[in-house]
C-alpha cells in the first residue's frame, strides 16, 4: 500500500479528469475599432424584414438588422428597437402563405387577410397610398421602409406616397409630413449604421417588366448616395453598406420561363401549331428604345406572377386573335423583362454598385457585396451546416413566396455576410448567427 | 527501467502525426488497466480477442465477464462563434464475455468470446447547429468468436477463431423542410445486420519476455431491410414514401496487432502493443432505399478513412498477494482525413490514461476495476460534404468492472 500513498496522484488525476467536460477555447469577442452601442439600419423592404409579399410581425422579428444587432450585443451593442406591428395586428400588410402543392408540385398560395394593420388609404396626386396603424413605440433603430428608393431620399412628402414610411412619422398623411427620409434617419445620434438602399432604384423598373416604374438616373444615384453617406458619417459613425443585387438573380424572374410556358401552351393546344410566344419587347438596351412585338427567347424573363391562363385567350381589340401567340397580340410589357430591358437594368445596377463601392472606399466603410454573393448562389447554390440552398423558388430555401424577398434563413445568411464584412473591416469579432435557427419556406 | 521505457515511448509520440473512428477497444478490464496492451501477454480469457494464439498458454481455465459503461462527451464550436454544443450524457455499455477451457497441462484450449469491438454513441440533440448532418447515432457491433488454440512447443502457440458479427444502427437527423410551426422534418434509419470474419494469432514465450502477433480480419457488415422513417410536412410526404426500408454496408476494418511483455522483477509486468487498423477500406457510407423519388435519392457520403495506428504501453505491479495495481497510456492516430470529420465520429488523434485495480477474492475469483480517461484532440474542420465548419473536442470516461473465475 505504500505504492498507493506514494502515487496518490494517479487516482487523484483520474477523478479530476472525470469532472471536466471538454471546453473549447473560443476566440475572444471584440468590437475592434468600431462602436456598436447605437446601431441603426437604413434600407428598403429587405431591411424591414419584408417577406412573402408583405410586411408582418414574424418577418420583422427576423429582419437581418435585428439578427446583426442581436449578435452585436456580445461586443457592446445596445438595444435595437424595431417598429413592430402589434400582436393584435401581427399580419401587418397581409402576406402569402403556402396552402399546398398540386400533384405536379406547383405551389398553391393563399393570402393572409386577418389581423391586418391597415387603417386607411389616400390618393395623393393620383397615387394610391395604403396607410397602416401608426407605430407609437418611440425611437427606432431599424429604418427599413419597404418600397423606398435612394431616389426618394430627399422627398419631403414621401410619407404621402409610402404608407410604410408614413406609419413611422408622427402626423397623418397627407397633411402631416414634410420630413424626408434622410432627415428622419439622421434625427437621433448613432454610432454605427448599415445601409442597403438602392435595390428599388432598379428593381422597381424590373419587377414591373420595365413598364410601371423608372430606373433612377445614374448621376442622381451617385449624388444622392454621396449625400447619404456624408450625412451618415458626419458624426464619425462607422458602418457597412451593401451593393445592389443583380435583379436576374432572384426567382421572380427565373421561375416562369418562356421555354416551359411555350411547351405548356403547345401541349394545351396541340392543333394550333404554335411555334413561339410573342412579347412586346424593347428595341435596344437604352432608355430611348421603343417597344414592338417579337418572338420570345430564353433570354426574356417572364415575371413570377404572370398568369399563364391569359395565353391563347381571344383579344377583342385584335379581331379575336389569341393572346401572346401572334405578333399582333404580344404578351404585355408589364409581364416580361425582355432581353434588352435585362441588359439595360444590369447596366444601371453595375453603375450603382460602382458608386456604392467607391463611396464606401473613400469613407472607409465595410462593404457586403450582395451582387456577387447572390449571383454566386444562383450559379453554384450554397451549402452550409448540411443545408443545401439555392436560388430556386420555394425549394431553394432562401427566397420567400414572393420570389424577391428572403426567408428567415435567407435573412440570417445575409446577416452573417454583413457581420463578416464588418469584422474584416473593423477588426471586430462579432459572432456569426446560427442559420439553422431560422426557417426556410414553411410547408403545410 | 519502466520509467525510462515509458519516457522513450512518450517522447516518440509527437513525431507520429497521424486513430480510431468507431473502434471501441474495451476487451478486458485487466488489459484496459494496462493501457489496452495484451497482444504479447497471456493474462486471462480476454486473450481470445487480444491474441488467440496465447489462449493455449493460459495456465488455467477461465470464465469471465466485464462491462465498461462509457460516457462520450463531445463539444462543437461553430466557426466564427463563441457557441458550444455538447453531446447529451448518454451512456454506452460495451461488454465482454470470455471462456477458455482445456485439459490441465494439455496442449490445446477452446475459447469463446463475445465482445464489442466497434460502436458509436453520439447524441447531439435536436436543436444543435449540425442537426441536418446528424442528431444521434447509436451504432453497435457484437462479435461472437469461437476459438481453438494449440501449443506447438513449450515456447510457441497459435490460435484462430471464427467471427460472427451482429451489428445494429439507429441514426437520426433533421431534414431542412419546415412545418408551418417552424419545426424541422425528421429522418430515422434503424436496422440490424450481420457479417463474418476470423481472427488468428501467434504467441511466443521465453524466460525473459513474451511476444505475440494477432490479426482480426475485416468484417463487412450488411444491414438490409432497415426501417427508413421520414417525417415531413403533409404536402411533401409523397416525396418521402412511407413505409420505406434501407440497406447499407459498412466494412469494419481489419486490425493487426503486435505486442511484447517484459517481466523485470517478480512484481512487475510491462507490456507494449502497436495496432494497425486498416480503416482505409471505409470509403463511403451508402444508404439505398427501397423506394426513391426525385427528392429522396440513394445517398453516397464519402468517408475516405485512412489507416490508423495506436501505440500502447502498460504495467502491472503486484502490490501483495491480493492486490494488483495497473496503469497504462496510449496514443492513437486518427482514421479520419481532413475535410471528412463528422459529428457521428468527431475523430482526432487521441491520448488516454488508464488505471486499474485487481483484487483476488479467492484463488479462483478475481475482481478487476478500471478507469480510463481518453482525450481526442481539438480539431478545427470544415466538412466537405456538409460544410459544417467548426472545432470538435472530445473526452471519453470509461469506468469498468469485471469478474473472472479460473480453475
Amino acid at each position: 500500500m505504500t505504492f498507493i500513498k506514494k502515487h496518490i496522484y494517479i487516482p487523484a488525476a483520474l477523478i479530476l479528469f472525470s469532472a471536466c467536460k471538454p471546453d473549447i477555447k473560443t476566440p475572444a469577442l471584440t468590437k475592434g475599432s468600431a462602436d456598436f452601442s447605437r446601431y441603426i439600419s437604413i434600407g428598403n423592404s429587405l431591411t424591414a424584414g419584408y417577406a412573402d409579399g408583405g410586411l408582418y410581425l414574424a418577418g420583422q422579428q427576423v429582419s437581418y438588422p435585428s439578427i446583426i444587432a442581436n449578435q452585436m450585443k456580445s461586443v457592446g451593442g445596445g438595444t435595437f428597437t424595431q417598429p413592430l406591428f402589434d400582436a393584435a395586428q401581427a399580419n401587418g400588410s397581409g402576406y402569402l402563405t403556402l396552402a399546398g402543392l398540386t400533384k405536379t408540385g406547383l405551389p398553391i398560395t393563399a393570402n393572409v387577410t386577418s389581423n391586418l394593420a391597415i387603417r386607411d388609404s389616400i390618393v395623393f396626386f393620383g397615387h394610391k397610398t395604403i396607410l397602416y396603424t401608426k407605430y407609437t413605440g418611440g425611437d427606432i433603430n431599424n429604418f427599413g421602409v419597404p418600397g423606398i428608393k435612394l431616389n426618394d431620399l430627399n422627398n419631403p412628402y414621401y410619407g404621402n406616397l409610402n404608407g410604410f414610411f408614413e406609419r413611422l412619422l408622427p402626423g397623418n398623411a397627407p397633411a402631416n409630413t414634410a420630413t424626408s427620409y434622410l432627415q428622419f434617419i439622421t434625427a437621433k445620434p448613432f454610432t454605427f449604421f448599415s445601409n442597403w438602399l438602392g435595390n428599388n432604384d432598379a428593381l422597381g423598373y424590373a419587377t414591373s417588366g420595365g413598364a410601371g416604374d423608372l430606373l433612377t438616373d445614374t448621376l442622381v444615384f451617385k449624388s444622392y448616395y454621396q449625400q447619404l453617406i456624408t450625412a451618415l458619417t458626419s458624426n464619425k459613425a462607422k458602418g457597412v453598406v451593401a451593393t445592389v443585387p443583380d435583379v436576374t438573380s432572384i426567382p421572380y424572374f427565373n421561375t416562369v420561363t418562356t421555354g416551359a410556358v411555350l411547351v405548356g401552351v403547345q401541349q394545351a393546344l396541340p392543333q394550333a401549331n404554335i411555334k413561339a410566344l410573342y412579347i412586346n419587347a424593347l428595341s435596344s438596351p437604352s432608355a430611348s428604345g421603343y417597344y414592338s412585338a417579337r418572338p420570345a427567347t430564353s433570354k426574356d424573363l417572364l415575371i413570377l406572377t404572370f398568369n399563364t391562363g391569359l395565353l391563347g385567350q381571344p383579344v377583342a381589340a385584335a379581331g379575336g386573335l389569341p393572346y401572346g401567340l401572334t405578333p399582333y397580340t404580344p404578351i404585355d410589357n408589364q409581364y416580361v423583362l425582355d432581353q434588352n430591358e435585362v441588359i439595360l437594368t444590369q447596366t444601371y445596377v453595375n453603375s450603382f454598385n460602382n458608386t456604392i463601392k467607391s463611396v464606401a472606399a473613400s469613407n472607409g466603410l465595410a462593404v457586403f457585396d450582395a451582387y456577387t454573393f447572390l449571383n454566386n448562389i444562383k450559379a453554384n447554390g450554397l451549402l452550409e451546416d448540411g443545408v443545401s440552398l439555392n436560388s430556386n423558388y420555394i425549394s431553394g430555401g432562401i427566397f420567400s413566396l414572393d420570389g424577391v424577398h428572403l426567408t428567415p434563413r435567407g435573412y440570417a445568411i445575409v446577416a452573417n455576410e454583413f457581420i463578416k464584412a464588418i469584422n474584416s473591416k473593423y477588426g471586430s469579432n462579432i459572432p456569426l448567427t446560427n442559420i439553422t435557427n431560422y426557417t426556410g419556406v414553411k410547408f403545410p | 527501467m519502466m520509467k525510462k521505457l515509458l519516457l522513450i515511448f512518450i517522447s516518440l509520440l509527437p513525431f507520429l502525426a497521424k486513430s480510431q473512428g468507431f473502434q471501441v477497444n474495451l476487451f478486458g478490464e485487466k488489459q484496459i488497466g494496462m493501457g489496452h496492451t495484451g497482444t504479447g501477454l497471456a493474462m486471462d480469457g480476454a486473450a481470445v480477442v487480444f491474441n488467440p494464439g496465447a489462449v493455449a498458454m493460459l495456465p488455467e481455465n477461465y470464465i469471465q465477464g466485464g462491462i465498461s459503461p462509457l460516457v462520450f462527451q463531445s463539444d462543437f464550436n461553430p466557426s466564427g462563434t463563441n457557441t458550444q454544443y455538447h453531446t447529451l450524457d448518454k451512456k454506452a455499455y460495451p461488454f465482454s464475455f470470455y471462456g477458455a477451457f482445456g485439459p490441465k497441462k494439455g496442449i490445446w484450449k477452446l475459447g469463446f468470446g463475445v465482445y464489442t469491438p466497434f460502436g458509436g454513441l453520439a447524441d447531439w440533440g435536436q436543436t444543435w447547429q449540425g442537426r441536418y448532418v446528424l442528431e444521434s447515432l447509436n451504432l453497435k457491433a457484437i462479435y461472437f468468436q469461437p476459438t481453438l488454440s494449440v501449443k506447438l512447443s513449450e515456447n510457441l502457440s497459435i490460435g484462430a477463431g471464427f467471427v460472427y458479427n451482429h451489428g445494429s444502427v439507429d441514426l437520426t437527423k433533421a431534414i431542412p423542410l419546415s412545418y408551418a410551426n417552424g419545426q424541422d422534418g425528421q429522418a430515422e434509419l434503424t436496422g440490424s445486420g450481420k457479417g463474418y470474419g476470423w481472427n488468428a494469432g501467434i504467441y511466443y514465450k521465453s524466460a525473459d519476455f513474451t511476444a505475440g502477433f494477432s490479426h482480426r480480419s475485416q468484417v463487412t457488415t450488411t444491414i438490409s431491410g432497415g426501417n427508413a422513417i421520414f417525417t415531413v410536412p403533409a404536402s411533401l410526404q409523397p416525396n418521402f414514401p412511407q413505409p420505406n426500408t434501407f440497406s447499407a454496408t459498412i466494412p469494419l476494418p481489419a486490425v493487426n496487432s503486435i505486442g511484447i511483455g517484459l517481466y523485470p522483477t517478480k512484481k512487475w509486468i510491462l507490456a507494449f502493443d502497436i495496432n494497425y487498423t486498416s480503416w482505409s477500406v471505409y470509403k463511403n457510407l451508402e444508404f439505398d432505399y427501397s423506394k426513391t423519388t426525385s427528392i429522396l435519392t440513394n445517398t453516397v457520403s464519402p468517408r475516405n478513412y485512412k489507416d490508423a495506428y495506436t501505440f500502447r504501453a502498460g504495467a502491472q505491479y503486484k502490490a501483495n498477494n491480493q492486490v494488483d495495481l495497473r496503469f497504462g497510456t496510449g496514443y492513437g492516430t486518427t482514421a479520419v482525413a481532413d475535410g471528412y470529420v463528422t459529428p457521428e465520429a468527431p475523430d482526432a488523434n487521441r491520448v488516454y490514461l488508464t488505471g486499474g485495480l485487481g483484487i483476488k477474492f479467492t484463488k479462483q475469483l478475481d475482481l478487476d476495476l478500471v478507469f480510463e480517461y481518453e482525450h481526442l484532440m481539438s480539431r478545427t474542420q470544415t466538412n466537405i460534404e456538409s460544410q459544417l465548419s467548426g472545432t470538435f473536442e472530445t473526452n471519453v470516461f470509461i469506468p469498468g468492472v469485471s469478474l473472472a473465475y479460473h480453475w
